[in-house]
């Protein structure tokens, strides 16, 4: 079977269900939660926090960073053209334009780190359109089929839960 | 911060997605006509020539570039509102954050068209861009106009991106809801979103970084629009307060277009159960700090000019002040100070109506504000037998009506198509992080900020 | 290298405005009819700028030719996006009307209103169209235009003496508004040779930059009225 999930109407239930997933030998990476909203106020809501976005951005930033004074500098340089009596390079002016892709790259690198990290653009997994309608998905993606008995145990253990197989 | 349950805000927000009656194609409809009709007169502009507007020797710039920066100006609402308020996690916030970045990006859109609207020969608007070609010449980076391409730009692909992000989520929950040809766009639009605790910390991660980031991007967007006037030395153009006078008129009039956004969608969406009034008691008291804001900023550079009397600034400020725009400018200032003072000040008047009265007001005095920063300076400048005055013509009045017309059209075609309040915001309200959770009665030692 | 630069004396000055319509002829400036110059649309390269002093019948009349000073360290330059303003190496400010997108900051940034912009295609009524000099494009509607003290006279000659293999000789080449001018008011010439007549009167004690204090180093002396 491909997946094996029950869903709860609270977070309550579902973090019974998911301590009784993980008592029945399952590792965090294995369990599946989907829920409509992020739910900080439960600790299944905080799986999987460590991010390094906030590096990516900075990335992002430097190499727009980069860019934009290699685009300057290289441009003016190479053909030097004397507008009020400028220096070739102005930095005073040239910040500005630094300054811009500087946060444009950081910008554009959150998004597609975000979209990287996150695996959004390709369906991966099984889904179920009842979270959207405010349940919250406890499951196993895939389930050892030695295991199943024990795992929909679990599963059923949690109050008002509702078991279904993919 | 009470509101109807998840099932119920699925609903009320998903119906204007799923049911549509005549009015909203007349909502359409009448500013499609009036946009078009700006399109057309804008193109006979082409055609004819740039003289059937009333630009004129020295008044070279007018209302094309006064829509250019008041648009830019409304474009602020949605990063104060959402960025700032996400960032000290104010949560009357929820419901206002979509309705406020929309704004954001439609006003930019509108804004950016006018620097193209504005060219003598726009077809080479593409110059700006900065490419390889083979007349050996990139754009002049020192040029505050280039600054404009980059800044509005950067700003334009933060906000579209800012205001994309959270939308993912509610994409899904449309997804799920709806049948046939939208099922198949809303799901390629949700990108596959599932709602694993990992997908949400990336979301709101990169939604903090981005709003972070937005903030510096938007001062600098209207600061470097400002620097488009004090770059030059022009008589009350050439002054250092420029940059944050037009940042503080910008989030101001971009509070003001909010608020009436919300007016709006309040009425014509059914929506009382979310826009409650005390969101718009708490922008409207927004809006009164950013008007005393306003008048500290003016009463500045008018006392400063005024003790400086300088022959050519004091023509110019008298200009304004007692001669031929006298009446444009205390309407401006009744407008955008003593109507905002008493409507927002006096808490009897500040009611959802009344809010909708000053942010009109607020509205009608920032883009005359505007324009009195551009005309009469220009009128104005150094050697009086060149002074001039400027007569707009139909042309320009048109396409100014037309970008009105734009707004209330995009708005209106956006609310069709994605929720306008963000519906996992407005639940996740519900679901505060534990370390939040201590109300704010309870001391808290200083330097525990959470971001 | 030369600079080149211009002296005004006022005091020679008569208003007479043949400067004007010399430069119109040269220079293939189309005029606009009474009513688009009623409306500002008039693009006078050089104009004479009357001032009156005093009430009738004691009032006195001041005229000031004012074209554009190529400035030295001219505003208009690095506010044009496309560098369609830019200064050559002898001291000229150039208008490339091929760069021109017609954003207008230029004139704005122009402190003595000496840019004009191409409202309309020129038009000429025939037979005028015959007189146009071959020498000077035409603009399209759209750019920005202004003094360019006669380049095109300045190539001509430059390349000439080249040719000769001989320097240029002070008071040979001459701007269309200077040839024209009856009373020798205006002077043309390179500030960079200290013997030529344009520097001789740059350093009369009568002469003074126009709005000089506003740092843009303007390269055309003002000599003052001494009556």
């Amino acid at each position: 079977m491909r997946a094996l999930y029950g869903l709860y109407a609270d977070g309550a239930a579902a973090q019974q269900a998911v301590n009784r997933l993980r008592a029945a030998g399952l590792t965090d990476g294995q369990i599946t939660i989907m829920t409509a909203q992020p739910m900080e106020d439960f600790e299944f809501g905080h799986i999987d926090r460590k991010n390094r976005l906030w590096w990516v951005a900075c990335g992002g930033g430097l190499l727009g960073m980069a860019a934009a004074f290699g685009l300057t500098w290289l441009t003016e340089m190479s053909w030097p053209i004397d507008v009020g009596g400028l220096p070739t390079y102005a930095w005073w002016p040239n910040l500005i334009i630094i300054f811009e892709m500087t946060m444009l790259g950081a910008i554009l690198a959150t998004v597609i780190g975000l979209v990287v990290t996150a695996g959004l653009g390709r369906r991966a997994g099984f889904y179920d359109p009842e979270v959207t309608d405010g349940s919250i998905l406890v499951g196993v993606e895939n389930p050892d089929p030695d295991k199943v008995k024990d795992l929909q145990a679990a599963l059923e253990s949690a109050p008002g839960g509702r078991i279904k197989t993919l | 911060m009470s509101h109807p349950p998840h099932q119920q805000i699925n609903r009320d927000l998903l119906r204007p997605l799923l049911q549509t009656s005549w009015r909203f194609y007349v909502l359409v409809a009448l500013p499609a006509a009036m946009v078009l009709t700006g399109l057309i007169s804008w193109l006979s502009q082409v055609t004819f020539g740039f003289g059937i507007s009333g630009i004129r020797w020295p008044v070279y710039w007018g209302f094309y570039v006064t829509n250019f920066v008041f648009w830019i100006g409304i474009s602020h609402a949605g990063t104060l509102i959402s960025a700032i308020l996400r960032l000290v996690n104010a949560g009357w916030r929820r419901p206002v954050t979509r309705c406020a970045e929309v704004i954001t990006v439609f006003a930019l859109m509108i804004g950016a068209m006018f620097p193209i609207i504005h060219l003598g020969r726009p077809w080479l608007a593409f110059w700006l861009f900065p490419y390889p070609s083979e007349r050996l010449i990139w754009p002049n980076f020192r040029s505050p106009l280039v600054w404009d391409f980059f800044a509005i730009n950067t700003y334009l692909t933060g906000s579209l991106l800012f205001l994309y992000l959270p939308i993912i989520p509610d994409f899904a929950v449309a997804r799920d809801r709806a049948t046939g040809l939208r099922r198949r766009i809303y799901g390629v639009l949700a990108l596959g979103w599932r709602g694993t605790p990992k997908q949400w910390h990336r979301l709101e991660t990169a939604m903090q970084i981005m709003a972070i980031a937005i903030i510096p991007v938007a001062v600098s967007v209207h600061t470097i629009v400002s620097f488009d006037f004090s770059m030059a030395p022009v008589p009350m153009w050439q002054t250092t307060i420029f940059g944050p006078y037009f940042v503080a008129g910008a989030i101001f009039s971009g509070i003001a277009a909010l608020l009436l956004a919300m007016a709006a969608l309040r009425r014509l969406l059914h929506l009382q159960a979310y826009l409650h009034p005390v969101h718009f008691e708490n922008l409207g008291k927004l809006l009164l700090v950013m008007a005393l804001l306003w008048g500290y900023f003016v009463f500045n550079e008018r006392l400063v000019t005024y003790y400086g009397n300088e022959p050519a600034e004091m023509t110019v400020f008298w200009q304004t002040q007692r001669e031929s725009y006298a009446p444009l400018y205390w309407t401006m200032v009744v407008c955008n100070f003593v109507l905002p003072l008493i409507l927002m000040g006096i808490r009897r008047f500040r009611t959802i109506t009344g809010c909708i009265i000053a942010s009109i007001g607020v509205l009608i005095g920032m883009w005359l504000e505007r324009f009195l920063i551009i005309v009469p300076s220009l009128g104005h400048k150094y050697l009086p037998y060149s002074f001039g005055t400027y007569r707009p013509q139909p042309v320009e009045m048109i396409i100014t009506a037309a970008t009105f017309a734009a707004m209330i059209l995009l708005y209106a075609l956006f609310s069709k198509v994605v929720p306008i309040i963000s519906m996992w915001e407005l639940k996740a309200g519900d679901h505060p992080p534990a370390d939040l959770i201590p109300p704010a009665t309870e001391e808290h030692p200083i330097g525990e900020l959470r971001l | 290298m030369p600079n080149w630069g211009m002296a005004v004396d006022l005091d020679r000055c008569t208003g007479c405005g043949a400067c004007v319509t010399a430069c119109h002829a040269e220079n293939n400036i189309s005029t606009v009819g009474a009513e688009q110059a009623a409306r500002g649309r008039a693009k006078h390269w050089i104009r004479v700028e009357r001032y009156w002093e005093g009430e009738f019948p004691e009032a006195t009349l001041k005229f000031r030719p004012v074209m554009c000073q190529h400035c030295d360290n001219a505003p208009c330059e690095p506010v044009c996006p496309t560098y369609a303003s830019h200064h050559t190496q002898d001291g000229l400010n150039a208008q490339v009307y091929n760069r021109c997108i017609g954003t207008r900051y230029c004139a704005n940034a122009c402190p003595y209103n000496v840019r004009f912009f191409d409202f309309f295609n020129p038009s000429w009524d025939k037979p005028l169209q015959l007189q146009l000099n071959p020498d000077v494009s035409l603009r399209e509607v759209g750019v920005m235009e202004k003094c360019t003290f006669c380049v095109q006279r300045i190539k001509s000659a430059t390349i000439a003496a080249k040719a000769e293999e001989r320097e240029l000789k002070d008071g040979e080449l001459q701007t269309a508004c200077s040839q024209a001018c009856p009373s020798r008011a205006l002077v043309f010439g390179d500030l960079n040779d200290p013997e030529s007549e344009v520097s001789r009167l740059s350093r009369s004690p009568r002469g003074s930059k126009l709005l000089e204090d506003l740092g843009t180093k303007p390269k055309v002396a003002y000599l003052s009225r001494e009556a």
